[in-house]
């Protein structure tokens, strides 16, 4: 029993962190309309950032926000240098350009910073015992991060006047623009905070592993599988979908093994996708 | 759009195949053998790989400076394989297709040896790898003969680790396993020696790469309550692995290969975290006036000592193998000619030599045996060297070698 709850609390912490990948995919594609795939380069951007800044000053929440503000940059650089000439080019432009992007971010970073693994210097502590279940203080700490961040988000999203603009441009671009909002705005505010997401993701998956230039991008498919199944371009879905796919993976373990872990994840993807085209949250349904 | 498209792809294919033709006429008309250096230089392989590509140039140098290998001067074209398939297919395509090399050197990870060793058959040419996979050893993968390796296989690894696990003491012994050809031929090799010692496995978990956390799979094993653990992992997992297994606070002891408990580990968790952990790797030749002259090599080129990078020594021995295999073989062999002649001038039998100038002058007077930097260098029937194996106990952060396995 205790080895269940172990099981959730590790999958609810990874899935946590998938969740916020997911969210940067999701936040983009429901504006800009095409599958940010230098989501997973901009974490690893973010992680990078964080460490650099954390051990510069040895505070890890200091490398945090050093790490967003980083990933809100290279999201604002990235739309300014390439996906705003790419505009109106449909989806598969945006993709492939995006491609283009997370080789130059990864190139940069590696050599930047070389490629040996860099981790987070920080104390090894035991665990809080609750129950009888071990919790672990660093898990309980990015736990925390990755809800503020989240709740950070919501917040932009629905209670400030550019979240509005923005959730106006998502639903339906050219309306939108009849109604008066220029998209220029919406645009910056939204990459900035895609990326600022993806660089807290980084920074919490480069404190929880180890970072490494190729870490992002190896995070990238369960990002997109998180994206998809929680209905794409819905952020809640996306946070969702993320810790209900950590916590599965973790619990199908104890049955199938540790090699086919990453299987189930995108078995429930399927079925869910059978059953519900649009994924949990989605609203569009099919092309209009 | 679609005008641009098209040009974009009649470009493309004017530029393919016009490449080969190009490539074959310039191999023509040069004296030179041509070597890919294939190597790991960013991925997981990232710590020994640009040390590993530096000293297949130093060999090079060497080789060239002391007049070339059987009239032919070697002239070396290095690609990455990023430490995956992949790249390292698309590497090797590159340096066969394009680059028309005849023997590529240096692979690590036994991934990425598996995938290329098919192309090199195919090309019939040489490939000398650094990997363990026991597959490497035999058909489909040495259908040809033409795959050596300068590595102890895995299964050797395994032995050595049963040894070392029944000098140590222990009693009930858990593996984990990365899933890989090289991680699993670890444990499934420790597995063997150790059931045939009369023991059992208590536990065994095979992981995926890239997970944010081994929680589960540490869950698994520890519930079998081992004494020690024997991984076949790399680097970065078992840095995560080691950090959640400190942070449990859980008393285990356990057997690294040498690639992944090395000083990055220490490095990364602390003194503290990896005290006491046994990182099992080959030993050099140390003593070899061979190993000398790489060590030099390798201070020069990468400022640190050699012993640091077991795998450049096994690079800086392919030089000088196939350069040796060239000259005996004669001026203009091809590279059958020159694979009958590479057990011939590295095992037994006929004068011990260190280095190619040494050995260029002492195959003109008969049989010679090179003894390499990286160990002894006999290859068996299958292209395998049996090294000795030493044993690091990490003592205050420091991996010092506690004694030596033969198997």
């Amino acid at each position: 029993m205790t080895d269940l709850a172990e099981l959730i609390v590790s999958g609810l912490v990874s899935g946590l962190i998938v969740g916020l990948a997911a969210l940067a995919v999701s936040l983009v594609f429901g504006v800009a309309r095409f599958a940010n795939a230098a989501t997973g380069d901009g974490m690893t951007l973010g992680a990078y950032a964080a460490f650099a800044a954390a051990s510069a000053s040895g505070s890890l929440l200091i490398g945090g926000v050093v790490g967003a503000v980083a990933g809100a940059l290279a999201g604002l650089c990235s739309y300014a240098l390439v996906f705003r000439h790419l505009s109106g080019r449909g989806a598969v432009a945006g993709l492939l350009a995006s491609i283009g992007v997370a080789f130059v971010i990864r190139a940069i970073m590696g050599v930047a910073f070389g490629h040996q693994q860099k981790v987070f210097q920080m104390p090894l502590v035991r665990p809080w015992r609750v129950f009888d279940v071990r919790i672990h203080p660093t898990d309980v700490n990015l736990s925390l991060a990755a809800l503020g961040t989240l709740a950070a988000v919501f917040v932009i999203l629905h209670a400030t006047p550019i979240g509005r603009r923005m959730r106006a441009v998502a639903d339906d671009p050219a309306l939108a623009r009849v109604a008066g909002i220029a998209p220029g705005r919406v645009m910056i505010v939204l990459w900035l905070m895609a990326g600022a997401v993806a660089g807290v993701a980084g920074a919490l998956i480069g404190v929880k592993t180890v970072i490494s230039p190729e870490m992002g991008w190896e995070m990238l498919l369960p990002a997109f599988a998180a994206a998809i199944l929680g209905g794409i371009g819905h952020p809640v879905g996306a946070v969702v979908a993320g810790v209900l796919l950590g916590v599965m993976q973790e619990l199908a373990t104890p049955l199938v093994g540790f090699t086919y872990k990453i299987a189930i994840s995108f078995a429930v993807l399927l079925l869910v996708l059978l059953v519900r085209p649009r994924g949990l949250f989605g609203v569009h349904a099919g092309a209009r | 759009m679609s005008f641009t498209r098209r040009r974009a792809v009649q470009s493309l294919i004017a530029a393919s195949l016009a490449a080969p033709g190009m490539g074959r006429a310039f191999a023509q008309s040069t004296e030179t053998f041509r070597i890919g250096a294939l190597n790991p230089v960013t991925g997981a392989g990232a710590p020994y790989g640009s040390g590993m590509q530096k000293m297949i140039v130093a060999a090079v140098e060497a080789v060239n400076g002391a007049g070339g290998a059987g009239g032919r001067k070697f002239d070396v074209v290095a690609e990455d394989t990023q430490t995956t398939p992949q790249a390292a297919v698309l590497a090797a395509k590159k340096l066969i297709e394009v680059n028309k090399v005849q023997a590529i050197l240096g692979t690590w990870s036994s991934g990425v040896s598996l995938a290329v060793v098919p192309l090199t058959n195919d090309a019939n040419i040489f490939l000398f790898n650094t990997s363990g996979a026991p597959a490497l050893s035999v058909p489909p993968a040495n259908a040809k003969g033409l795959s050596y390796r300068f590595q102890a296989t895995n299964e050797r690894f395994g032995q050595a680790f049963a040894q070392i696990a029944k000098k140590e003491g222990y009693k009930n012994v858990a593996t984990m396993a990365f899933n890989n050809a090289s991680g699993i031929g670890n444990t499934e090799g420790f597995r063997k020696a150790w059931e045939a010692m009369g023991n059992k496995v208590a536990a065994s978990v095979v992981y995926e790469p890239n997970q944010p956390s081994y929680r589960a799979e540490l869950q698994k094993v520890l519930a079998a309550k081992p004494d020690a653990i024997v991984t076949g992992s790399y680097l970065a997992d078992t840095t995560i692995i080691l950090r959640e297994w400190f942070q449990l606070g859980e008393k285990t002891k356990w057997v690294i290969p040498g690639w992944a408990a090395n000083p990055n580990l220490i490095k990364a968790l602390g003194n503290e975290a990896v005290e006491g952990i046994l990182s099992v790797d080959s030993v050099a030749n140390e003593q070899a006036a061979s190993f000398k002259l790489f060590d030099e090599a390798y201070r020069k080129a990468m400022n640190q000592p050699g012993l640091d990078n077991i795998y450049a020594a096994m690079t800086w021995d392919m030089v000088i193998v196939l350069a040796l295999a060239m000259e005996a073989a004669g001026p203009g062999a091809d590279t059958a000619a020159i694979n009958k002649k590479v057990r011939e001038i590295a095992n037994p039998a006929g004068t011990k030599v260190y280095s190619f100038a040494e050995g260029k002058e002492a195959l003109k007077k008969g049989k010679i045996n090179y003894e390499g930097a990286s160990s002894v260098l006999d290859f068996d029937e299958f292209g395998d060297v049996s090294p000795d194996f030493g044993v690091y106990p990490i003592k205050s952060g420091k991996l010092e070698r506690a004694y030596v396995v033969k198997i």
